[in-house]
């Protein structure tokens, strides 16, 4: 049983891996058609909607930084606070995780912003980073989903089901997957080379995209995907009927967002454990992926970092989904708060 | 030279020492170098921290570790260390500051006694910049503190898991001891 | 971590030292020591034996090499005894002639110098022979060497009497049957204040820049003296890193002298053994 159902992985890893005779090599060359056919979705409304901005209007953004000031001429609905953070220096736009609006509102980076505003930058060393911590996380989990979509091999049925409100204290950051495997526990050397594939997704430097679509655009991108062809009516409704994507890479995922400015902000990077969890959602067993990670900027040595994987491996306790709630725990649009 | 002198027993210093000493392009032979090493040890001595050109601050940074050490190993009542200080702190009052202030800060230490970090040069110059400082001084450090700020992602779950090992580790003690009562209870009972 | 002046602390220690080295006879007998004992003691040695301390160049250190010497020279040590002597004090050595084999060669003359570290640690004899004046250069641990007495333990104003050449004849000539002088046991080691009278010029080496504290009046026209003090550099004593660059850091010394303690201290006690048993029986001059 277990011999054909390891999970797929990178080249490099083959050798040393023998039971993995096949490599999909998804994540590096050839796409599933669904991906192709969801990122073909995604580009044309992107390119629609820069059109649809219609003559350019000019806004001015107060930038305030630490130690300077600056006011930039900027384009509405166009620039983004990516853009604003290239004028000012490659440093603030290396390093800035999510921009803040008028000291009140958080922006994702790659948002084009609608008005003119006070900026200003917020990295994982500021006094107190709470909130950005609570992105960080988020975008692990995002991350993660991209991952864990694509490793496996093509044998695999792999459908996302959601992930929960981000939760720094509970040790890991987490995806809700649906595998057609019935009973898998992974062994040490596939959650080595899941990590592995984590790492390479985000040294790959995608940068995180943002776009709101309509109800309709959204369900037909997620046709394949029951789950979210579920959740999505729920998540409009609580939305003002506008469903939030984020683009990373080739994966395509629903949240409410921020995300971090970019895929190469992760630093340590492990996959710590999956682990079936007892739901009654149909269609097959939901796994619970779960990680721990670090900034790229925040070093830990070792030993403090193995500590954190050993407990990223306990079950996070974070709402396990179930077929009965009407309304899923559709990616942290629940303020959810566990203990 | 072959041999090592034996007639003064110092300390070892905390920091790199460089194989070579500096010159310094002083026209004034060695006693302009001095000089030159005088005013910036005065400097920091003073101030707690001087930003100014690396290698002099490299030069200077020894010379105020052994003027600092010998201060805690000999102390002021020592006449020889007494004539180096005066002639190391131009400014006369900094010599109690330095027997009576630093050589108790520093009595304890198992570091160096001095930082020091390269500042950042403004772009057409190529001079490298550094920053050096006494340590234990009154200024807002330099570098972010990645320690103290609980609220820092590494630094919240790593209280998070401490606090979930502990509960642990109650669980157990608590197990044990209900487990001892219990059988102390049965053999009540026989 | 010295109150007082330290010549003072230091000769005190010195005699802590002395006495401890004197009440012991055998090391099985040896107290345990307190730790800050044990570290004044080792800091005695660097007095006595200088010649444990590397080469305090830093292109030249290499602590392999040296501990590999260190434990070369415990084996010398061990051989023969290689008593504590200064410059200034009187020595006799007894060395093997590779052109005489069979027979021993005896020299006596007061040391004028001592250099070197390891295994390459020399020391210089100087007497006057038959009007003539002869310098003996010794490797300490030379295998060739059978024997080193002291026969006056004493220090001079000077780390280095290379001035004797140029002195009077009478300061340097040690008659070749001298006593073993015994000192007092306990005292420090005397400093002998002799002011030594030189020849007139030339000499082999311009004394007048050297700062000798142990010579009496050069007697030289002004424009030595003016020549001398333009060549002076009084800052370099205030240069406190070139001061540490030609020392060994106390921590290093502490590190050196504890690894070859416990060997110097048989020694020491066996010399002090022996000398002694030669205060019992004197033998008379002639």
């Amino acid at each position: 049983m277990m011999n054909n159902i390891n999970v797929i992985l990178a080249r490099s890893m083959v050798a040393s891996f023998p039971r993995v005779a096949t490599c999909s090599k998804r994540l590096t060359s050839s796409l599933s058609s669904e991906a192709v056919r969801q990122n073909h979705l995604f580009d044309i409304e992107q390119k629609k909607q820069k059109e649809s901005v219609g003559r350019i209007e000019k806004i001015q953004i107060e930038y305030e930084g630490p130690t300077d000031k600056a006011t930039l001429t900027m384009n509405k609905h166009i620039s983004t606070p990516f853009d604003c953070a290239k004028h000012l220096g490659e440093r603030i736009a290396d390093q800035s995780a999510v921009a803040l609006l008028n000291n009140d509102t958080l922006w994702h980076m790659h948002k084009p912003l609608p008005d003119s505003c006070k900026l200003q930058f917020l990295h994982y060393k500021i006094p107190q980073p709470t909130a950005v911590n609570k992105i960080f996380w988020r975008s692990c989990s995002f991350i993660l989903g991209a991952v864990a979509n694509a490793a496996f091999k093509d044998t695999v049925k792999v459908q996302l089901h959601s992930f929960p409100s981000p939760n720094v204290r509970s040790g890991s950051f987490v995806y809700d997957v649906q595998l057609d495997l019935a009973d898998w526990k992974p062994t040490e050397k596939e959650l080595k080379v899941l990590s592995i594939e984590m790492i390479k997704f985000c040294q790959q430097s995608h940068a995180i995209e943002h776009m709101n679509v309509s109800t309709e655009l959204a369900l037909d991108l997620f046709r394949n995907n029951t789950h979210k062809y579920q959740q999505i009516p729920d998540i409009a409704a609580h939305n003002n009927g506008k469903i939030t994507l984020f683009r990373a890479g080739h994966h395509i995922d629903i949240s409410r967002g921020p995300m971090v400015t970019n895929t190469n902000h992760l630093g340590r990077v492990t996959i710590a454990n999956v682990i079936k969890l007892n739901t009654d959602v149909p269609g097959g067993p939901i796994y619970r992926f779960q990680g721990v990670a670090l900034p790229k900027s925040i070093m830990l040595n070792h030993f403090a970092f193995g500590l954190l994987e050993e407990r990223a491996r306990n079950l996070n306790p974070a709402r396990i989904p179930g077929s009965q709630e009407s309304f899923e725990e559709d990616n942290s649009f629940v303020a959810q708060v566990t203990a | 030279m072959n041999q090592a002198e034996i007639s003064k027993l110092v300390s070892q210093l905390r920091v790199r020492v460089n194989p070579r000493l500096r010159k310094l392009k002083s026209a004034g032979g060695p006693e302009a170098r001095l000089d030159k090493l005088r005013k910036t040890v005065t400097a920091l001595i003073k101030h707690e921290r001087i930003e100014l050109n690396y290698p002099r601050a490299d030069e200077s940074r020894m010379y105020a570790e052994r003027l600092i050490s010998d201060a805690i190993r000999y102390g002021d009542c020592h006449r020889e260390t007494m004539e180096m200080a005066d002639f190391w702190l131009i400014e006369k009052q900094l010599v109690h500051k330095l027997f009576k202030v630093l050589a108790p800060r520093f009595v304890n230490y198992s570091t160096a006694y001095t930082r020091m970090y390269t500042a950042p040069s403004v772009y057409p110059e190529v001079v490298k910049r550094a920053v050096l400082e006494l340590r234990g001084n009154p200024y807002p450090s330099l570098v972010p503190d990645m320690h103290n700020n609980r609220n820092l992602i590494h630094n919240v779950l790593l209280d998070e898991a401490k606090k979930a090992y502990r509960t642990q580790k109650y669980e157990e003690i608590a197990a044990k001891i209900d487990a001892a009562e219990k059988s102390v209870s049965e053999e009540a009972r026989k | 971590m010295l109150s007082t002046t330290p010549r003072l602390a230091l000769s005190r220690q010195l005699k802590n030292f002395r006495r401890f080295a004197t009440a012991t006879t055998t090391p099985a007998e040896q107290p345990v020591k307190d730790k800050s004992d044990t570290r004044k003691n080792v800091l005695e040695y660097r007095q006595i034996y200088p010649e444990f301390l590397p080469d305090p160049k830093i292109e030249f250190r290499n602590p392999i090499r040296e501990k590999l010497e260190r434990s070369d020279m415990i084996a010398r040590r061990a051989n023969v005894d290689i008593p504590e002597f200064y410059v200034g004090s009187v020595l006799a050595v007894t060395s093997a002639d590779r052109h005489s084999p069979g027979k021993l060669h005896r020299f006596v003359g007061i040391c004028i110098k001592r250099e070197g570290c390891g295994l390459r640690a020399n020391f210089l004899l100087r007497n006057v022979i038959d009007h003539q004046g002869v310098e003996i250069l010794y490797d300490m641990y030379d295998p060739t060497i059978k024997g080193i007495e002291v026969l006056r333990l004493e220090k001079r104003l000077d780390n280095e009497l290379l001035y004797l050449r140029d002195a009077l004849p009478e300061y340097s000539t040690f008659d070749s049957n001298m006593e073993i002088e015994i000192l007092p046991e306990g005292a420090p080691v005397p400093v002998n204040e002799i002011k030594v009278k030189l020849k007139p010029r030339p000499w082999l080496d311009r004394w007048e820049r050297k700062n000798l504290k142990g010579v009496q009046d050069l007697e030289l026209p002004q424009r030595f003296y003016d020549r001398a003090k333009e060549l002076e550099t009084p800052w370099e004593k205030y240069d406190l890193m070139k001061q540490y660059m030609r020392t060994v850091p106390e921590e290093e010394q502490v590190e050196i002298f504890s690894e070859v303690q416990t060997h110097l201290h048989r020694s020491g006690a066996a010399q002090k053994l022996k000398r002694k048993r030669t205060f019992v029986k004197p033998t008379k001059l002639a």
